[in-house]
């Protein structure tokens, strides 16, 4: 057979498988095309292989190589063939009883009170001026809730009936009075009483006043309190710590603004107000620590100052979320608490 | 204090508004309520902090202006003509209580006539909502609005012997006040007394039978210092409380009861004639003479962080009336005023330079030194429990740390000792510190059920109070939690808290008989010889005690424990690549053996191939077991750290778990 029917025929071959392999639109049909063409026993392929021996045997290599070729041709067609109807069964289609705009799986979550996310934020700020937190106990004795704070025995502050005094029955005789602490200014002398200077704490918790509750008081509230003793502490270092912790808290600069009060553990005593969308606001209370209370605890006011403030946690908590019943802190009323 | 706008112009002249002043007084220490106009006044309202009484009389806000604005104060010099006998012929002052009444000053007026006060007065009481009687107690009440001091008026006739006896009442003694109440007296509480009997109730109000009638003709004038916590106490031991009572338990200029005593007698002989007796009976001690305080410069810079010109200091302590004695390189020494009790040492004129030359002058830019700061290992742990619980779909609650007799005693599980109590109650009936936060919570669960929200699953971290033999009571920090749903709803929150905090050591669990709870569906968690948990469904009479629907769990942990024990920085453990082999495993037990007897003999048995143990299932069929007998089924996951175990290996173990269960539980391998 002389060597050009031999590649006519090669050709022939490759431009049908070419068109099969093209033409097959699923998988049992390319299987069908692929047995005719590269079976590998009756495929058409290997029969014009066989009628290779009746090329003249010197046309042989270069009918070996057109072989090799036409193979490879048929080979890859195969393949492109496969890979095309494998990426036609990727093809989406839209399912028209799916309907996506039904409602996600919501994880239960629980919410934490207002109160404690506020506790957590001032925590947070404070933290990063540099004041760490301080606990202390709730039921004090008088000298850490009155006397060591500068509140003498005339103080009406001192009143039985203004404060939670603890039944005496049961309790040791000896024992002095005991109260649930009317504010959290007895962590700094408890601080203060076991650490020397530089003091630079946070307090916050409970405290507990007997007021007749209404929309702004409740017998029992949260306050924070800050102390720095140090070297050198002035009043333009109190102002500059409430100014970087109001600014922190409300997200802009903003400006504070002292007016005199009186506390009897700071002087001078002064009420913050800061400034936040053209009006002051009420922050709460500060002051440079009294003499008389640093040499309670055994600090000498000859060398060393120091500053304390104290916030409302129930006031800045219900003025950011914009609660203006304080009551509502109490009622533990479960669609409240998942507003925050 | 209500301030009369005109009133106040008496004193001082003032070319500012109303508004002007009221924001400058702010700015030095008297908050502004607000201002009303009255007429052709106006009345302006400013709180008064309580170390400045002086400043509960229109004088004392003059002088506070006069220095703010820089005008000059006109203080009224009384001008008195003394006719007739002695005023100590017909009236003899004595103290008896001296801690009670430090001094005490009597004026007799004969013949005055009484009738209604001049018109012009009587606009300046009206203004300020003071009721006009007749003109002699109107000049007593426009003296007090005027320098502060309280003022009483006796008709003189009424005085048995003629007598001022400031005492301690007597028990039994009673007293009809002129707001025509009697009153039950105590030796707590001091009198002015006559011969005979009380006839007012000192600083506090007069009595009845001696008070100005329009038939008095002959007064006693009383002007004295009473002690402040004798009338505060008096005033709210009897709920009495008055103008007089406000600033005696403030404390009053003791050095100003003369001139308050001549300035009264003044305007009620122009008002009402008559004659005023020459000299006044005094008893007591005049106030003497206090100790000079010095101010060192160096400390205003020192506490306020600016200096302060020292001509700057010398004209605001003079402005409030302070003498300078003698000045230093460097210091001041003054003689503070007699209206300024609360002017003793240094740093009470640090800080009356400070306010009176403004606060704005300190500045808010300073550079505070950076320190570090650190979160407390218990602040962690309190945010990873509360991270922990709100992840697990609780809510956290907020609930007072006092409760009734009922509640407190209705479960304790911490301790047996009583609740501590409190003097007042919290709310009505709430007076016991609590020693379990369950109560409150079942509470919390049972309202929201009441108001249509059921199962609310709340959450509280706070403190319990446990009462010991001395010295403060112990407060334990404390997690409570109730969930709706069985035993397994809240044992399971527990154990997520232990995972969440890497606790290493398991808990013993104990059985507990505790009535809220049932009986056999609750447990304590005894975490190394220390009560942890106590976790439990409500039994049967706890939900109706509880008054609740639905069926509900609570478990509460001893956080403080949990912080010692809790793994803050977990350390890695290398993971092994090797693959797992599983085994199921059906045992058949007695009732009695429990799942952690169980437990333990299979971690010690396998040691440290075991991966994890899950328990399956626990079903009965005493057809084919017998009674008494459960099936406890569950799956070993083994893996080797350095190996692929093989299935032999892995059907070893298998046989190794059965075994020592037979041996130590008696237990059966049931096949298939």
């Amino acid at each position: 057979m002389p060597l050009s029917d031999f590649i006519t025929a090669l050709d022939e071959l490759a431009t049908q498988a070419l068109a099969a392999f093209q033409a097959t639109a699923d998988k049992s049909a390319l299987e069908t095309a692929r047995v005719e063409f590269l079976g590998a026993k009756n495929g058409r392929l290997k029969l014009t292989q066989q009628r290779m021996t009746a090329v003249d045997p010197a046309d042989r290599p270069a009918a070996g190589q057109k072989l090799n070729q036409v193979k490879s041709t048929i080979q890859a067609a195969f393949e492109a063939a496969s890979q095309r109807l494998e990426s036609a069964a990727l093809v989406q289609h839209r399912d028209p009883q799916f309907d996506p705009t039904l409602p996600g799986i919501v994880p239960k979550r629980g919410h934490l009170h207002p109160i404690t996310q506020t506790i957590a934020e001032l925590t947070d700020i404070m933290g990063r001026l540099g004041f760490t937190v301080a606990d202390g106990p709730e039921i004090e004795d008088e000298w850490h809730n009155f006397d060591a704070l500068n509140i003498p025995l005339d103080h009406p502050a001192r009143d039985p009936l203004d404060n939670f005094y603890l039944a005496t029955a049961g309790r040791t005789a000896g024992d002095g009075p005991l109260l649930l602490r009317s504010q959290t200014s007895t962590v700094q002398i408890r601080v203060m009483e076991r650490q020397p200077p530089p003091v630079r704490i946070i307090a916050l918790g409970r405290v507990y006043r007997p007021d007749q509750v209404d929309e702004t008081h409740y017998p029992m509230f949260h306050q924070m309190e800050g102390l720095l003793i140090d070297q050198g502490i002035t009043m333009a270092d109190l102002k500059s710590v409430l100014r970087l912790f109001a600014s922190s808290y409300l997200g802009t600069a903003v400006h504070i603004r002292f007016r005199p009060s009186f506390f009897p553990f700071t002087e001078p005593s002064v009420e913050v107000d800061m400034h936040w969308q053209d009006r002051w606001i009420e922050m709460g209370g500060a002051g440079m620590v009294d003499p008389r209370v640093l040499e309670a605890v055994g600090y000498d006011p000859e060398q060393v100052t120091g500053f304390a403030f104290g916030l409302g946690i129930e006031r800045l908590c219900g003025r950011r979320h914009g609660i203006t019943d304080i009551r509502n802190f109490h009622y533990n009323d479960v669609r409240f608490l998942h507003q925050f | 204090m209500l301030v009369s706008w005109n009133w106040l112009r008496d004193y001082v002249p003032l070319d500012v508004t109303p508004t002007e002043f009221a924001d400058r007084l702010m700015m030095a220490g008297l908050n502004h309520e607000s201002t009303e106009p009255y007429g052709a006044d106006f009345v302006v309202d400013l709180e008064v902090t309580s170390n400045r009484p002086d400043c509960l009389g229109h004088l004392g806000i003059a002088r506070e202006a006069a220095l703010l604005f820089q005008q000059p104060l006109r203080v009224p010099q009384p001008e008195l003509s003394e006719q007739g006998e002695a005023a100590s012929t017909a009236v003899r002052v004595d103290i008896e209580a001296p801690d009670l009444c430090r001094q005490y000053s009597a004026r007799l007026i004969r013949g005055v006539r009484i009738g209604p006060s001049p018109a012009w007065l009587a606009v300046r009481l009206q203004s300020l909502g003071i009721a006009l009687i007749n003109n002699v107690v109107d000049a007593t009440n426009y003296v007090l609005m005027e320098c502060g001091q309280p003022l009483h008026a006796f008709d003189y006739s009424a005085l048995a012997g003629g007598r001022i006896v400031v005492r301690r009442a007597r028990t039994g003694e009673r007293l009809t006040a002129i707001d025509h109440k009697v009153y039950e007296l105590d030796p707590t509480m001091c009198v002015i007394a006559d011969a005979e009997r009380p006839v007012a109730l000192a600083g506090v109000m007069g009595g009845a039978e001696s008070e100005v009638q329009t038939t008095t003709r002959d007064l006693l004038i009383e002007a004295a210092e009473f002690s402040p916590l004798s009338v505060r106490a008096t005033a709210r031991k009897l709920k009495l409380h008055s103008p007089s009572s406000y600033r005696f338990e403030r404390g009053i200029d003791a050095a100003g009861i003369d001139w308050a005593s001549r300035r009264c007698c003044e305007l009620i002989l122009r008002s009402g004639g008559g004659q005023l007796a020459p000299g006044q009976v005094f008893a007591g001690s005049a106030p003497s003479e206090r100790p000079p305080v010095t101010l060192r410069l160096s400390q205003l810079p020192r506490i306020l962080g600016i200096d302060v010109p020292v001509e700057r200091v010398q004209q605001i302590l003079e402005g409030l009336g302070c003498v300078e004695l003698r000045r230093g390189p460097g210091s001041i020494s003054v003689a503070a005023p007699s209206w300024r009790r609360d002017l003793i040492r240094e740093i009470d004129l640090v800080e009356e330079v400070a306010r009176v030359h403004g606060y704005d002058k300190i500045p808010e830019d300073t550079r505070v030194p950076m320190v570090a700061s650190h979160r407390s290992e218990s602040d962690r742990v309190h945010a990873t429990v509360r991270a922990t619980l709100a992840a697990a779909g609780l809510d956290e609650a907020l609930t007072l740390s006092m409760v009734s007799e009922r509640s407190a005693e209705c479960f304790s599980p911490w301790t047996d000792a009583a609740p501590l109590a409190a003097d007042t109650p919290i709310l009505e009936g709430a007076d016991r510190l609590r020693r379990s936060l369950i109560p409150s919570l079942i509470a919390a669960r049972q309202s929201n059920e009441s108001k249509q929200n059921p199962d609310a699953a709340l959450f509280e971290v706070a403190k319990i109070y446990l009462r010991q033999p001395a010295g403060l009571p112990r407060e334990q920090w404390t997690i409570g939690l109730v969930v709706g749903g069985d035993y397994f709803q809240a044992k399971g929150l527990v154990t997520a808290l232990l995972r969440a905090l890497h606790v290493a050591s398991t808990p013993a669990e104990q059985s507990v008989s505790m009535p809220l709870l049932d009986i056999s569906r609750s447990i304590a968690l005894v975490l190394e010889g220390e009560p942890l948990a106590f976790i439990g469904e409500l039994s049967a009479l706890g939900m109706r005690q509880s008054e609740l629907r639905a069926r509900a769990s609570i478990a509460e942990i001893n956080l403080e424990l949990l912080v010692r024990h809790a793994r803050l920085i977990p350390q890695h453990a290398p993971l092994s690549n090797f693959p797992v082999v599983t085994r199921d495993l059906n045992l058949v037990v007695d009732e009695s053996v429990r799942w952690t007897d169980l437990e333990t003999t299979v971690r010690s048995t396998v040691g440290p191939l075991l991966e994890s143990l899950e328990f399956r299932e626990v079903y009965r069929d005493p057809a084919k077991d017998g009674a008494d007998k459960k099936r406890l089924l569950f799956t070993l996951t083994l893996r080797a750290s350095d190996r692929t175990l093989t299935n032999e290996e892995a059907d070893n173990v298998r046989v190794a778990v059965v075994a020592a269960a037979h041996s130590q539980l008696s237990a059966k391998l049931l096949e298939g």
